[in-house]
Formats: C-alpha cells, structure tokens, sequence
C-alpha cells in the first residue's frame, strides 16, 4: 500500500470489518461495569483493532475531554463514554462537544449533576474553555460565570441525562460579547466563532501525531481546515497525516510513546496472544491509569512519562516481554530466528532492529548490542554455558528497554 | 572505551554507600549543566517535605472561624457547626477531623500560616498550581522553585536523593532540566526485575543497557531526559532497598496513600540518603459537590499522616532536621454553591509542622467582611514564606532562587 492508500484506510475506518475483535471481546465476558475489566477491553481494543486510527483517536479524546470511573464509580458510564469518543473519533468537534456536555461521565466528572439556577456550578463550563476548546487568557472570569448559567439544568436523574427546565437559567447571559438568553449547545457554538479554538484544536492535534510546538503556520493551516470543514476532525487528521512536516525528520522519534501505547503496540507487534490479564495493569504502573487521569487535564504526556518510577516499569515490561514463556502470555525469539535462519550476532541484532525500531538504531548502541551478543557466545555472563534462549531473550530486553524504543 | 565504562559501573555499584553519588559516565549531562561551585549551599541536614493538597483546599473549613456569625450565613450548605469545631481561640478552630493536628498544636510544632495567596489571583487550578510552584506570575518560568534551588547546591554535594517525590509523577516545584530526582511510589516495586530463568545474568543485562542509554546520541529528542533519568533509576533503585532493609520504626502509619508515602519518605530521610526535598500529594480537594463528608474524610488522612509522620522522626531523633510544609493553589468561594460544594476561589491557611518550628499563628487571617467577588483577599503573599523557607531553614539565597528578595520573612522557625 503507498501511503495515501495507508492514510485513506487508516482514515476511512468505518470501511473495515472489525467484526473478529468484536468476538474475541464477547468470548471473554468482561464486566465493563467494572474498573480492571473496563481497563483491559480498552487495551485490548488497541492490541487487536484492525482500526488503529480509531482507537488512537479514543485515547486523544479520553485524554482531551477526561472523566474519571474514580469519580462516576461502578457502571456503564467510563464504557459508555468511552464508546462515545469511538463513534464520534473522526466527526464534528462541537458535536462531540455538546454530546460531552450531556454525558453522564462526564457530568459526574465536573459536578454538573446537580447543577442549578440559583447557584451554578462552574466547573464543566470553566475547564471547556480551559482545557477543551481555547485555552487560558482567552476569555474573562466573568465568562465563566456567565456561560455556566446557560449549563444549568443540565443534570443527571438516576445517573442519566436530564435538561431539567425547572432549574435552566432562562435569563440573558454575556458570554464572549455577545448577549442572548443561550443554552449549553450555543456556547458551544460561540466558542467555535472565536478562531482561537479552531487552532487550540489543531495544535492538540499536530502535536498529539507529529511534535511538540507545531511551527504557527502549520497551526493556521490546520485551523484553517477545520473551519472551512465544519469543524472537522476528520479533515485536520487527514491533513496532519499527509503533511510534509508529518514525514520530515522532526517529526521522527519526536514524541515519548504513552504507556498505554507502549503496552499495546509491543504485544501487536510481536504478534502475542494475550486476554489482556497480565497487561491490564501496567500502563497504571508506568504512570497511566486508563479510566483513571490524575486530574481534569488528563496525563501531561511528552517528558512527563519520563521519571526514574515510569522508567523502571517500561524497562519492567520489557522484560515481562522478552522472557514470556507462559501459556497464556507467550513469545519465543528463538522460534523467529530459526524460521529466518539467522545466525550470526550481527544477523540476530539487525533483526530485532527491523521488527521492533523499523530498522533504525544509532550505529554506536547497534556496536553495543552485536558485542553484548557475542559477548555471551564466547563468555557466558551466569553459570555454566549460554543458551539460545538466554541470549535472544536478553537481546530482545535490550532493544525494548532502549532509548530508542521509548520513542514514536 | 566498552570496557572503562563496564569497569566504571562496577566499581560505582560496589561503592555504593548510604550517601549515593551516579558515576560520571551515566551522569554527564547533569554533571555538566550543575554550577561549578554551589551558590549559597549550607551543609545543615536539614530537610524540607512538601504536602501538597490538590485540588483547592477549602481553607475556611480548615481553620474555622466558628464564632464568626458571616461564616455561617454565607455558606449554610457547607459549614462545620459551632459545637463540633475544635477550638484554637475565641475565633478560630479546626475542622473536627484535625485532632492530631490539634495534638501537635498543643505540642507548639504546628503552626498556621493564614490568609495566603497573591495578587490577582487565579482560579484556575493549572495556572495557579503553576504560579506556586514556579513562584512566577507572569507563567514565564517552566522550572519548580524548589528544583531552582536544588541547582544552587553544590557539585561536590550532590547526591541522587538531594530531591525525591512520592508517586508516579515529578511535581513541577522539583523540575529543573539540570537536576533529575527519583520518583518513587511504592518500594517493593521500584527494583529493576531480570529473566528469572537466568537470574545470575540480570547483572550484565542491566550494563548493557546503561552502556545503550549513555551512548545514545545527546542531540536526539529526550536523550538528555532518558539518559539522566536512567542514571538515577539505577542508583537509587539500590539505595532505597538498603534503606528499606534498614528501617525498623515502632510507629503505626495509617494504611493511606498518603501514610504510606511518608513512610517511604521517613525510611529515605532515617536511611540517611541525603533528602534535602521531598515531595508528596493528596488529591481530591476539589470539593465542587457534597463537599462535607468528602471533606472531612481528606483532612482526616491528612492530619493522621502527618502525626504518624511526626512521630516516627521524633522516635529516629530526626525531628530537628525536618520540616513539613502543605500548600494547596487556591482555597474555595466563601459561599456555597447549589451542590452543596464551593467553587473556586482565593486565599487560604497552610501549614509547617516540625520541632523546629514555632507553633502558633503567623500571617494575617482574611476578613470575611471585606470580600472580592465572594472570595477572600489574600494577606500574605506565598513567597514570603518561600522565602523564609530558603533564608532561615535551608540556608539558601531567596534572591538567587525567588529572583527577587522584596517579599520579606515570617517568624515560622525557631532560631535556637
């Protein structure tokens, strides 16, 4: 496939039968109403989906507009929203928005289940401006105040969904200079008037896909797209992933994978079979809680998923992966190498290289790796000689727990 | 050169005492980018734990001011009721769930420092988390203040420990790209774990890897982070075992995240291994809705842990060395809201616990009379006692690190 046949599959996902991921679920019989079991459907979503695209776009969402099962506590909700940010992956930005604001994770989330005329609650107001859609500096605390009245009544009966008339401020609000008697769904669309959340979005996105910091003129560009495009998230992906900055080396190896990313793309890679028992926990131990942010603005991402803690848990599953001789969690190396007739040090390295860091390794670290190989063939480190298995194993470890793996 | 840094490694890691210092080879970019010679360093021993409270402490029913007829009316969904509040004064009073916080109050080791904040206060809780800790209005500066200091400290003083945080995360007060700390959430699993089929061989492993991530290119993104972050993952993975090993306390910590993170800070602190910072966050202050029992229940596990804390330094002789300070990045409206919850606001108290500090109250309580927008105006700016933690406990420059030493001191440590 050429890349913009890639690109075009990637993105044209609702095309491809994802059917058998679907079964593989069922057969398990999880109870997503439930913390550990929702966390491992989730994960096991981004193993085996034939629609990567979709599934990274959940994980943008879920870390975008957060909502925590902390705080909603046992039942659908964290699944449901979840399933939310999967039907709505690629649409309309201020659809999802609005579709957000009546969420019920959501609303338990930012407290606006109770949320009432005499007395509104700024919370879910406060951080869509902040942390959703434009961005401190870009409106006033007087807005704030006034856009949360036009969310009162939004409100949760039995932990559904409710606009509840009795308790909607039906008064004329100041919101952003302009005036009118709006309801949740016009400040929303007031926001998308201000052209800052056009690029507040854009940026979000370049840099959850490419780098940090996008140069102004690819944001412009983006914003652009998305304005003229209805507010289009589908249109400023396809853009991002068929931009010239996208496949310039800035862009390579740019970004720190996210634990739950790192967790899932080894396990696809390699090919294992898994029901996501052994896995569901790691990315919480490398600092990643799916269903779980650590506050309202989701994981902070980039050196943040660095620290000596993360860091010793990514090198840990580095060697949960390499040393899996497990039924249930199983991956031979030593069967690999046979089945490509690879002997030599030099052979076996360049071929871990090629599976798992697409080929791409520092001459000096790939110098390191060929002499710690031969270095087992002619001077076994434990007691007694080296096997096979020893050494592809260990080999594997080291290119999982490398620099140059932690990187996407 | 494989081998001189194999032998580097080797003979650090059979060097290792108590007091942990990183090879060259795995710590040259901190090594490179830490000054020459310390600014303002004074080897005193003295320590300083951070109590973050996250979220927005609703300091109004922290130290209440029960005898204040304002208080109730303003916010009758969320009050503590009169008979219930644990005297201090005539005005004041904790919040019920503080009796050990009441008891170290009795004790003279806890003070309050009231009416906190700054001017033209935030309510946003990223841009005022951000404001304290990089003591910067303006958002200009990225690094942690404490992580500021931390670079002031001399070279040949260094050590991995000098800074540690409690959990999963760096909390912004200890970054600085100069200065990597561990990040430690839980002992029994910071170890770095080898093929169990082969354990004798994990040795070797774990060098081939320090050799990858001090060969790879500086130039590349995050190398300087990985290589550095390594560096001191495998340092104080060691450390912190012994430490652990060593520990013996008769003290009970409450079986909370928040006692068994100062657990782990008082076995670092009693293992000698050089903290002069440490770093630990409660969550959930953000008390939007049905704020009462949620409330209660966080200064509860606060007020226990920090006793606990307390008494375990005291059993170990370390109570002089070591200070507590909590803060939290704003305190809440002073009316209640229709969730019987409160909003955002401005000032609040915080306070420092520790045998060297004067217990009592210092600053200025916020009068409820004279409110901005429903939320108290602040009385004493949070870098005043930023600065009175740099000059009179750790011994360093509040200009050097503050930028700027016009915000004066409060009378919060003892001179004796």
């Amino acid at each position: 496939m050429g890349w913009e046949a890639t690109v075009d599959y990637l993105i044209e996902y609702q095309d491809v039968d994802d059917s058998e991921l679907e079964s593989r679920l069922a057969s398990l019989e999880l109870d997503l109403e439930r913390f550990a079991p929702l966390q491992r459907w989730w994960l096991l979503h981004m193993i085996y989906t034939k629609r990567p695209l979709q599934e990274k776009m959940v994980l943008f969402w879920h870390g975008l507009l957060t909502s925590s099962f902390k705080k909603g506590g046992k039942g659908p909700h964290m699944c449901n929203q979840n399933e939310l940010f999967w039907e709505h992956a690629l649409g309309r930005y201020d659809t999802l928005l609005k579709a957000v604001s009546r969420d019920p994770a959501m609303l338990m989330w930012l407290d606006s289940k109770s949320n009432k005329k005499d007395a509104p609650n700024e919370n879910f107001a406060r951080e869509l401006m902040e942390l959703f859609t434009m961005g401190i500096g870009n409106y006033t605390e007087r807005d704030v105040r006034e856009s949360a009245r036009a969310f009162t009544g939004y409100t949760l009966i039995k932990k559904e969904f409710v606009f509840n008339r009795n308790q909607h401020d039906f008064g004329a609000k100041h919101f952003l200079g302009r005036t009118g008697n709006f309801d949740g769904d016009d400040i929303v669309d007031i926001i998308f008037e201000e052209p800052v959340a056009a690029e507040f979005i854009s940026r979000k996105l370049f840099e959850f896909f490419a780098y940090d910091d996008p140069e102004p003129d690819i944001v412009l560009s983006l914003a652009n797209t998305f304005r003229s495009n209805n507010q289009s998230i589908k249109a400023v992906v396809r853009e991002i992933l068929t931009s010239l900055a996208f496949y310039s080396p800035k862009a390579y190896r740019a970004k720190i994978k996210s634990p739950a990313e790192l967790v899932a793309s080894t396990v696809r890679i390699l090919g294992i079979e898994t029901d996501g028992g052994v896995l569901r926990k790691l990315p919480d131990d490398m600092g990643q809680s799916l269903f779980n942010p650590p506050d309202v603005s989701g994981w902070a991402g980039g050196p943040a998923w660095i620290n000596s803690s993360n860091l010793l848990q990514r090198l840990n599953f580095a060697n949960l992966v390499a040393t899996a001789r497990r039924n249930i969690f199983n991956f031979d190396p030593y069967e690999l190498v046979t089945q490509k007739n690879i002997t030599s040090a030099e052979g076996i390295v360049d071929y871990f290289i090629s599976v798992l860091l697409d080929g791409n390794m520092p001459p000096q670290e790939r110098e390191i790796l060929v002499e710690y190989v031969r270095g087992l063939d002619t001077q076994p480190s434990g007691t007694g000689k080296t096997t096979e298995d020893e050494k592809l194993r260990s080999l594997v470890y080291l290119v999982l727990a490398s620099p140059d793996y932690q990187l996407a | 050169m494989l081998i001189t840094r194999r032998q580097l490694l080797q003979s650090s890691t059979a060097l290792v005492p108590a007091f942990v210092f990183l090879p060259t080879v795995i710590r040259r970019a901190v090594v490179n980018s830490v000054p020459e010679s310390g600014i303002g360093v004074s080897e005193n021993n003295r320590t300083l734990i951070i109590v973050q409270m996250a979220g927005g402490n609703d300091g109004l029913n922290t130290v209440i001011p029960y005898t204040d007829s304002r208080y109730y009316d303003y916010r009758p969904e969320v009050t503590i009721p009169q008979e219930q509040v644990i005297p201090l004064n005539d005005e004041v009073g904790f919040h019920p769930s503080l009796t050990e916080f009441k008891s170290l109050w009795d004790e003279g080791v806890l003070a309050i420092v009231e009416g906190m904040g700054y001017p033209e206060p935030s309510y946003s809780h990223f841009q005022s988390m951000d404001i304290w800790r990089t003591a910067d209005l303006e958002g200009k500066l990225k690094n942690g203040w404490l992580g500021r200091y931390l670079e002031t400290l001399n070279r040949d003083e260094w050590s991995t420990f000098r800074g540690m945080a409690v959990g999963r995360a760096l909390p912004q007060e200890l970054s600085s790209p100069k200065v990597s700390i561990p990040i430690v959430k839980n002992v029994v699993t910071y170890r770095l774990k080898g093929d169990p089929s082969y354990p004798t061989a994990t040795q070797a492993r774990t060098e081939g890897l320090l050799e990858l991530y001090a060969a790879a290119p500086p130039e590349k993104p995050y190398a300087t982070l990985l290589d550095n972050t390594m560096g001191v993952a495998y340092q104080s993975v060691q450390a912190l075992q012994q430490a652990d090993q060593a520990y013996k306390s008769a003290i009970v910590y409450p079986d909370t995240p928040l006692g068994k993170g100062l657990k782990l800070i008082a076995e670092a602190i009693t293992g000698n291994l050089g903290i002069t910072v440490g770093h630990i966050t409660i969550g959930g202050f953000d008390t939007h809705a049905d704020q009462r029992a949620k409330h209660s229940q966080l200064l509860k596990i606060l007020a226990e842990g920090i006793h606990a804390f307390y008494q375990d330094l005291k059993a170990h002789d370390r109570d002089r060395d070591v200070v507590v300070m909590t803060w939290s990045e704003f305190g809440r409206r002073v009316k209640s809201n229709a969730s019987n919850g409160t909003d955002h606001g401005s000032a609040g108290p915080l306070f420092f616990i520790g045998t060297k500090v004067v217990g009592g109250f210092h600053g200025q309580r916020p009068d409820l009379g004279n409110l901005d927008k429903d939320n108290l105006r602040f009385t004493t700016d949070f870098r005043t006692v930023y600065t009175t933690v740099l000059e009179k406990w750790l011994g360093a420059s509040a200009e050097v690190v503050l930028g700027d030493n016009r915000f004066g001191e409060l009378p919060i440590f003892s001179q004796e």
